[in-house]
């Protein structure tokens, strides 16, 4: 069955009823039919939804998974799939469907209920059918109903599927997609997205910008709290340090938008909620890049790996505890929930008592251009002073100005023309793709110096290991000094004669 | 892709219900089956309410790709399409000579309108003696119901006489007994005689007479479809599966 013989759609139960009491059509009399019976069912997702945001609904039953809305079609295979993610699952089509989702995402259930399976057949004056609908009636407890309509049709009947397809959206058949489905059957689901768009308007106050975004981004870290206490996956703590970074970078991009004290204050105190993170993403990253680590050295030097990742799972799973019980504790509740109410826009909210700095008033725009335009200055004058001399400070510091450049340019990306700002995005990215390599080699050795200081070289397991990170080590090191040579010819490619005017043009009125 | 003909120089065997019910078999085994009627009288596309298609011109049959996939319906069952009766005799003729010679180009064809079948199964017409030659060099398996009778015995004996004469490979006969009443000792008494002379030419599987298989004509549905647990339909499993042992290995 090709993709464009089938194709889905959404009902409401009564609209169904309605189409197949309809009567002839055409010499052709619509037939409904329900299975006997119901099937319980549950809908799983990642946390940041990407299933949902695809257009795709993932239902499971005790027999098969099936993935709606793949291509516009359905994809079912057998199995039960207790696996929390979609890499563990077994081959099959549903598996490959969802090979687009990211591996670090484990899926946790959105919903439950039952569903049930029939079919409406449009039939010919021989009871032949000559095009169907295969239908899925989803029923969720404590939540929505909605019947998905698979149209299905048979080789050599084209005028009859064209038909069946007619009647389908004059009943009211919407196209399968996230908004009609997910809003009727999961109501209340909240819609929640790592990434918030913060609206920023030409004269909106620098003042409401930077309160605005980190009132967007508090959000954001509280909601992956729950999954960083229980555990699920490695992506609520990232996303959780991605938020509280953010925020940390308006409060230190941002200045004299706010008063100097409130500033360092608040500064302070944002620190303070990263300090018990660092740790557990540290050692998490680690694991994750486990087959890395070991495709580094040879076989011989394995065992001291094997030994060295057990050393951190035990490490992680302690700092997993700690950092569960932390976020619990009534003092990291208070402070959290303190500095919601700080930043909220309420009217009982404290954003007005916040202490105003000399640059408050300023025009988000003029703000943003004086901004970008200065970081890229910046930026420049130390690329272009950049040569196989340069000691790697140097290079580092290069990397936190592009860091903060793109969080600049991302947070005021809605003042700005899209085409042209992607056009400087993307050569930034390759750029601080380069950067970010050589700053990882160079972290990582560090970190694992800090490994060797910690073995016993009277342990026997130690040695062995002590032997694998030094190897590692070694590795990083040749790795670095690699990235260190690109960092020149990356520059060069990122700042372009076209990335120069564009810059000029967007942040400083075509001037040089 | 294989080729499967269903086939006898006698009438009224039960080749048409066959067909039917081997091709409802394999589909549910999850193999593309497209099932082509050349009986002028349409038989099989009776039993799968399928309209005989206009008629398509012999010589253009194969050029002419669109209009060949334009004749082909689908059943009312995943992965079983019909290719309904269209043809006459001399058309027939002309159809199988062209397999024979081209059937990669038959296969191209079926590819290029995106119908990759597995099996190609041919519910014969009877009486088609003199173009009978065509029906066995084109397939893969020639499966021939045979009515224990004496009758039916001598016409089997002709059949691979048939084969010998005319240099055809013997293995592709599978003949079974068909329409088998039990009761009658006269058909247990040919069954086991021919058993003894023909040997693996006789699959074990055994469809016997039953009203079940008379009743298709009023339910117009394999009676796999219909009477899934009846035992003719169990007749009809253990033939499909001693078949595709047979023609697709294990
Ligand atoms: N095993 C069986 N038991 C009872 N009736 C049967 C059986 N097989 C076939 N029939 C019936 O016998 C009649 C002839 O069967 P069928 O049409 O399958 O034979 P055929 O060989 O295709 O005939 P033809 O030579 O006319 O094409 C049909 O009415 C059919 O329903
Ligand atoms: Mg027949």
């Amino acid at each position: 069955m090709s993709a464009d013989r089938s194709r889905l759609y959404l009902l409401v139960p009564d609209a169904l009823d309605r189409l197949a009491e309809a009567g002839a059509v055409g010499g052709l009399v619509p037939a409904l039919s329900w299975e006997e019976g119901t099937t319980a069912f549950q809908v799983r997702d990642t946390f940041d939804q990407e299933i949902r945001h695809s257009g795709r609904l993932l239902i499971e039953t005790e027999t098969q998974i099936e993935v709606l809305g793949a291509e516009g079609r359905s994809l079912a295979q057998p199995g039960v799939s207790a696996a929390r993610f979609v890499a563990e699952f077994a081959k099959g089509p549903v598996t490959s469907a969802l090979s687009d989702l990211s591996p670090l995402r484990c899926l946790l259930p959105v919903g439950a209920g039952v569903l049930r399976r029939g079919v409406l057949a449009l039939l010919d004056d021989e009871a032949k059918t000559q095009a169907r609908a295969l239908l899925l009636d989803l029923c969720v407890t404590e939540g929505g109903a909605a019947i998905v309509v698979q149209l299905q049709g048979l080789r050599g009947y084209d005028k009859a599927l064209l038909r069946l397809r007619g009647m389908v959206e004059a009943a009211g058949g919407t196209a399968f997609g996230e908004q009609p489905l997910y809003a009727g059957l999961f109501p209340g689901q909240p819609d929640y997205r790592p990434k918030p768009q913060v609206p920023i308007g030409h004269d909106t106050e620098a003042f409401d910008a930077a309160s605005d975004i980190i009132a967007a981004y508090l959000p954001v870290a509280r909601a992956n709290e729950t999954g960083v206490i229980a555990d699920h996956d490695t992506e609520f703590l990232h996303d959780y340090r991605i938020a509280l970074r953010k925020i940390r970078s308006v409060l230190s991009l941002f200045r004299d938008v706010y008063d100097t004290a409130l500033t360092d204050e608040l500064k302070t105190r944002f620190s303070a909620l990263m300090v018990p993170t660092g740790r557990l993403r540290d050692l998490d990253v680690y694991l994750l890049e486990r087959e890395r680590f070991y495709g580094m050295v040879p076989d011989s030097l394995h065992p001291g790996l094997d030994r060295m990742f057990a050393l951190f799972a035990e490490e992680r799973a302690a700092a997993q505890k700690s950092l569960a019980e932390h976020l619990r504790s009534p003092a990291y509740r208070k402070e959290i929930t303190a500095l919601v109410k700080l930043f909220g826009s309420g009217r009982k909210s404290g954003r007005r008592k916040l202490a105003r700095g000399d640059k408050a008033a300023l025009p988000a725009y003029d703000f943003a251009c004086r901004l970008i335009w200065k970081r890229y200055r910046k930026i420049c004058a130390i690329a272009e002073g950049i040569d196989a001399e340069t000691p790697d400070h140097e290079v580092h510091e290069l990397r936190i100005h592009c860091k903060k450049l793109r969080y600049l340019m991302e947070f005021f990306a809605p003042l700005f023309p899209e085409a042209p700002f992607k056009r400087l995005i993307k050569p930034l990215k390759k750029l601080q793709d380069n950067l970010g390599l050589f700053n990882d080699c160079s972290v990582q050795q560090d970190s694992l110096q800090q490994v060797l200081g910690r073995l016993d070289g009277a342990t026997p397991g130690d040695l062995q290991a002590a032997q694998s990170v030094g190897a590692l080590i070694v590795v990083l090191h040749g790795r670095q000094l690699e990235e260190r040579a690109r960092v020149v010819g990356s520059f060069a490619a990122f700042n372009s004669a076209a990335t120069r005017e564009t810059f000029r043009d967007l942040f400083h009125g075509g001037k040089e | 892709m294989k080729i499967i003909a269903c086939y006898s120089n006698k009438g009224g065997v039960g080749k048409t219900a066959t067909t039917v019910n081997l091709a409802y078999a394999m589909a549910q085994a999850g193999r593309r089956v497209l099932l082509c009627d050349l009986d002028p009288q349409g038989a099989s596309g009776f039993y799968f309410r399928v309209k005989p298609s206009k008629k398509l011109t012999e010589t253009r049959f194969f050029e002419d790709v669109a209009r060949f996939a334009g004749a082909i319906r689908g059943s009312d069952y995943d992965d079983l399409d019909v290719l309904p009766a269209n043809m006459t005799f001399r058309d027939f003729d002309v159809f199988l000579a062209r397999m024979r010679n081209s059937r990669s180009r038959l296969k191209k064809a079926l590819k290029a309108v995106k119908s990759d079948y597995d099996v190609v199964l041919l519910d014969c017409p009877p009486n088609i003696s003199t173009l009978s030659e065509n029906v066995f060099r084109a397939s893969d398996a020639i499966v021939v119901p045979v009515i224990p009778t004496t009758l039916s015995q001598r016409t089997f004996e002709q059949l691979r006489d048939f084969f010998r004469a005319h240099d055809l490979k013997e293995k592709k006969l599978h003949g079974f007994f068909s329409m088998a009443q039990g009761v009658k000792s006269l058909h247990g008494e040919t069954m086991d005689e021919m058993r003894r002379e023909h040997g693996k030419r006789l699959m074990t599987a055994t469809v016997p007479f039953a009203s079940e298989i008379e009743r298709m004509g009023v339910h117009r549905a394999p009676v796999l479809a219909t009477a899934p647990s009846s035992p003719a339909s169990a007749a009809y499993r253990t033939l499909h599966d001693e078949l595709v042992t047979r023609v697709f290995g294990k």
